[in-house]
């Protein structure tokens, strides 16, 4: 009987220990499942259809190209290879500006042929409208609907999930601006980090150190939330004025807020580090006549090097996936960063701010999916690194 | 499938005859939900003995919830999209939809700005990027700095069916998680230019005048939105399971009432029954009468 | 004027060098805990003349410029309890496998590599991942149950990793004693080796919780509700919550003056919470402590 327990028991806390391997790739699956039904979506919206006058030898067309034409920036077909022809766009809504209600019938039962007739008429003519409503018999050419493509999607610079006829999801500027904007806070960080570190692990006198370690853990557990408050009320009007722009929500005021946020951090790790740093290394060194200024920066700080780099690696990871300060000071522009001063937009902010309106299983709602599934391998990676830098710091230590 | 929801409904119904409190789930978009979250407080203090919940999300959330059978009424400042309407269909939802009040945007700007009114075409240019300094609109020297609600938020895509007439924003269009965020950026920013719901205008920021026609101006009001003159004005929905009708209703008849529409009067909404949609900008109401037979739904109106 | 001895001028330069980088260090290090305290202090001058018994204890009102937060509190208690239900047995459990039973050697590596990939995870990820498992593959839909799971989840490699490392610093001895004298080893692990590492064990459980109590972006699609002011009556209902709360209420709204003195008056009350848990785990690790060096 004790022995049943005993296994039993056993078995169960196996179990546990593999629940965090199991969430991993419940995690992977998931997102996975949900973002990879992007690239089984077409460029242009569900239930709907390009229609081209049967005389129009234009076939196919980009998502750039889609979105072009209906902005009138493109407003020629012989830009997209077709005859010299102005392009008139046609949207459901213009219906009433071609047709009087009564020639749309009450329940707008005459829309479709209408508009296939319509489009029959006018040889520039391209018509975004349901598929559901042009009738079986029309003569019409329709552009070629193909899949989204990967390249389109991590290359492309342009992300409008939400332009009609056809969505761009070009993550690039996302991409771009969350390793931006982590990147300069983890600069502004490392200074102070460092310093701090230093400071409680060797200067400061045992009380201040009392103080001070509650304080940054402290610091640690104030709500992203509250420090995002913080920064969109003090951090970034006076931004804007002490270095004049035109807007304070810029990438500066994020890694600001980030810099703070991913701080403790860093601290923390490089502090531990510091303090375990061996006592005959500090003898030898104090012993040969070096200072202990001396003795930090040339014997305590290279032999912990290792750990202090795996805290700035854990820094940038807390950087990257924090969501709702950014949110709130970045500014949000997809855009590829291109100094520090500009607005900019991250993959989590992305994500938090638009999976509300998304519709559920539409290619929008994957594509923020798909972000995920990025992020993820990110901070995938980035803890790789970190397992890298502190198993070879063991393997030197031993 | 059919046959669980039906079973899950009779036990709602049989909860509710028992006097068993069951919440009102209420989800979807962030512009209704001050107005709903004031309805609801209202509506708790003279039906004691009922109890709703109200969340956020946004419209999208609320319209999938309201087919997942999470929520009893989904809050939406857009109509449901085709691909949506084709999943309800899909489920055999009959989902009702009623407009509980209107909402005018207004363009707002920094009160240090001299620029008073814009036409559609101006407004057009300048969130589309064409426009970059306020000196081609009749204002100072100075970079216009353009602010958007989030991509997906119905108010942001209100405004570019309507002014932008479809076309897209600059990518480079700064955009904010809430109308909160955009006046406190408008009322920092000298240059902003940005639009909010008409409830939340406040002395920080100044509201600019609008002319579709290029001819007449007209300031947003609830006075101005109520005659039509104010072109920039939308609907804003609730949807429901037809088959909650009992549940429901009673909140919605609520809403409806004269009691409930003087209180979306004084929350900055236009009331419905008052109105008169601009003409030539509703889409909404076009589309309307397009779809109607995908899912047979009404328009509930007093 | 005497040219000063060589090794003195060394020494002199030795010195200067040290006092200037320890200055620096000393400054920059002050400049943080300043910043810190501006932080603190704003909210605390702001928020604490809205703190009182009623704002504590009353739903909101007049569309949230009156009244109080307290099913806001309630909930992100239960939200607390909620993930503390899911997380502690897993978490704990999972630190003692890895301690005591697993092989050391590749598994304890791979396990140990999981959870901190884990721990790495960003919290929207999270809530993605809620939101696609809890929320809709097992329909849960948005309530107490999916948020809690969706936290408990997010703390379970701290838990795990401050237990195992409590563990860790058992002597070998004791646990070698225990057997020596006849105890099976879920006895020894039972009676003597979780008494021991408790302390610790505990101080870890209570920072998961902090951490749980300030979050999110995993509520955000799995639980948190706008306005619902009575009180969740199952564990599929929604719940309101401070740190989302203080989020809706500083950014939407169509009166955003009359409530801002409300956010910053959340915004304390989340701080505060934040730094009892701290405080609590704080005093708690100096007690045992102490009470270890006296036995």
């Amino acid at each position: 009987m004790r022995k049943l327990v005993e296994k039993g028991v056993k078995w169960l806390l196996t179990l546990s220990g593999f629940v965090t391997s199991l969430v991993i790739l419940l995690i992977i699956g998931f997102l996975f499942t949900e973002g990879a039904g992007l690239f089984r979506k077409k460029i242009i919206e569900e239930g709907y259809v390009l229609a081209l006058n049967k005389e129009n030898p234009v076939r196919t067309m980009t998502a750039e190209q889609i979105k072009a034409v209906f902005d009138e920036d493109v407003t020629s077909w012989k830009d997209l290879g077709g005859p010299d022809l102005a392009i008139t766009t046609f949207r459901l809504e213009d219906v009433e500006k071609y047709f009087t209600e009564e020639e749309l019938g009450a329940q707008y039962e005459y829309a479709g042929e209408k508009i296939a007739a319509l489009v029959d008429a006018n040889p520039g003519m391209v018509a975004f409208v349901p598929e559901s409503m042009i009738p079986e018999n029309a003569e019409l050419n329709f552009i070629e609907d193909s899949n989204i493509s990967p390249k389109d999607v991590f290359v492309g610079a342009e992300w409008f999930p939400t332009a009609t006829p056809s969505s761009l999801f070009g993550m690039w500027p996302l991409l771009a601006g969350t390793l931006w904007v982590s990147f300069f806070a983890i600069l502004f960080a490392l200074p102070f980090g460092l310093s701090i570190a230093i400071y409680m692990a060797e200067i400061a006198p045992s009380k201040v150190r009392d103080v001070f370690k509650p304080l940054i853990e402290l610091l640690n557990g104030i709500p992203s939330v509250v420090y995002g408050f913080f920064g969109l009320t003090i951090i970034v009007p006076l931004l804007q004025q002490v270095f004049g722009l035109p807007v304070g929500e810029s990438g500066l005021a994020g890694s600001i807020v980030l810099a703070i946020m991913a701080l403790p951090t860093i601290v923390t790790v490089a502090e531990d580090a510091m303090r375990n740093c061996p006592r005959s290394l500090r003898e030898a060194s104090l012993a040969l006549g070096a200072s202990k200024w001396q003795t930090v920066s040339k014997v305590v700080i290279p032999s912990s090097m290792s750990s202090i780099a795996s805290g700035i690696v854990l820094g940038i990871g807390r950087a990257v996936g924090e969501t709702m300060a950014v949110l709130m000071v970045t500014g949000n522009a997809a855009v590829i960063p291109h100094s520090i001063l500009e607005p900019l937009r991250t993959i989590p902010a992305t994500i938090a701010a638009e999976l509300g309106e998304a519709p559920a299983g539409g290619a929008h709602y994957q594509a923020l999916f798909m972000l995920g599934v990025i992020l993820f391998f990110i901070t995938f990676f980035i803890n790789l690194c970190v397992e890298y830098i502190s198993s070879r710091n063991k393997a030197k230590n031993r | 499938m059919v046959n669980r929801k039906k079973i899950l409904i009779s036990v709602f119904a049989i909860m509710t005859a028992c006097g068993f409190i069951q919440a009102q789930r209420i989800k979807g978009s962030d512009t209704l939900l001050p107005l709903t979250q004031a309805l609801a407080e209202m509506y708790l203090s003279e039906y004691r003995d009922s109890s709703i919940i109200v969340t956020g999300g946004g419209s999208g959330v609320g319209i999938a919830a309201l087919m997942e059978n999470t929520t009893d009424i989904a809050m939406a400042s857009r109509r449901v999209k085709f691909s949506e309407k084709m999943s309800f269909a899909k489920s055999g939802l009959e989902i009702k939809e009623v407009i509980v009040a209107y909402d005018a945007l207004a363009v707002v700007v920094n009160p240090a700005n001299p620029v008073k009114e814009l036409t559609r075409k101006q407004l057009e240019a300048i969130f589309r990027g064409k426009i970059t300094n306020w000196k081609d609109v009749g204002g100072e020297d100075r970079k216009i700095v353009v602010y958007s609600r989030e991509t997906s938020s119905g108010t942001y895509e209100f405004f570019k069916e309507s002014v932008l007439e479809n076309k897209n924003y600059m990518s480079s269009i700064l955009s904010m998680p809430a109308t909160g965020a955009i006046i406190q950026s408008v009322r920092q920013t000298k240059g902003a230019i940005g639009y909010i719901g008409l409830a939340y205008l406040n002395p920080y920021v100044k509201a600019l005048s609008v002319s579709y026609d290029g001819k007449a101006f007209y300031a947003p009001s609830v006075e101005t939105a109520a005659e039509g003159l104010y072109p920039i004005v939308r609907p804003l929905y609730y949807y429901y399971d037809s088959r909650k009708e009992p549940f429901v209703g009673s909140f919605i008849t609520y809403i409806l009432s004269p009691k409930g529409q003087a209180s979306v009067l004084e929350q900055g909404f236009i009331p419905v029954g008052k109105e008169k949609p601009a003409g030539g900008n509703n889409v909404a109401t076009k589309e309307n009468g397009l779809n109607s037979e995908v899912d047979g739904e009404e328009v509930v109106r007093p | 004027m005497n040219t000063p001895v060589f090794p003195v001028g060394q020494h002199l330069r030795k010195r200067r060098s040290q006092s200037v980088a320890f200055f620096v260090f000393t400054l920059l290090s002050y400049l943080i805990v300043l910043i810190f305290f501006v932080i603190l202090g704003f909210i605390l001058y702001k928020g604490a003349s809205v703190i009182s018994w009623d704002f504590l204890t009353q739903a909101p009102e007049d569309g949230m410029t009156a009244g109080g937060i307290f099913p806001a509190i309630v909930g992100t208690l239960l939200l607390m309890l909620g993930s503390a239900v899911v997380s502690f047995p897993i978490g704990i459990m999972s630190g003692i496998y890895m301690n005591e039973y697993a092989s050391k050697g590749w598994v304890v590596k791979f396990i140990r590599l999981m959870t901190n990939n884990l721990s790495g995870v960003p919290s929207i990820v999270f809530g993605l991942f809620g939101m696609a498992l809890f929320v809709k593959y097992l329909g849960f839909g948005d309530s107490i149950l999916a948020g809690s799971l969706t936290l408990g989840l997010l703390s379970l490699p701290l838990i795990i990793r401050t237990t195992e490392e409590a563990l860790k610093d058992i002597p070998d001895g004791i646990r070698e004693g225990s057997l020596a004298l006849g105890a099976t080893k879920l006895q020894t692990i039972w009676k003597v080796v979780l008494p021991m590492g408790m302390p610790r064990i505990i101080t870890g459980l209570i920072l998961s919780l902090g951490r749980v109590s300030g979050e999110t972006a995993p509520i955000l699609f799995t639980c948190a509700a706008y306005f619902f002011p009575q009180l969740p009556t199952s564990i599929l209902d929604q719940c309101m919550a401070l740190p989302y709360h203080l989020y809706v209420i500083s950014t939407s709204g169509t009166d955003i003056e009359a409530q801002q003195p409300i956010a910053y008056g959340t915004a304390l009350v989340l701080i505060v919470i934040v730094l009892v848990i701290n405080l609590l785990a704080g005093l708690l690790r100096k007690y045992f402590e102490k009470r270890l060096k006296i036995k």
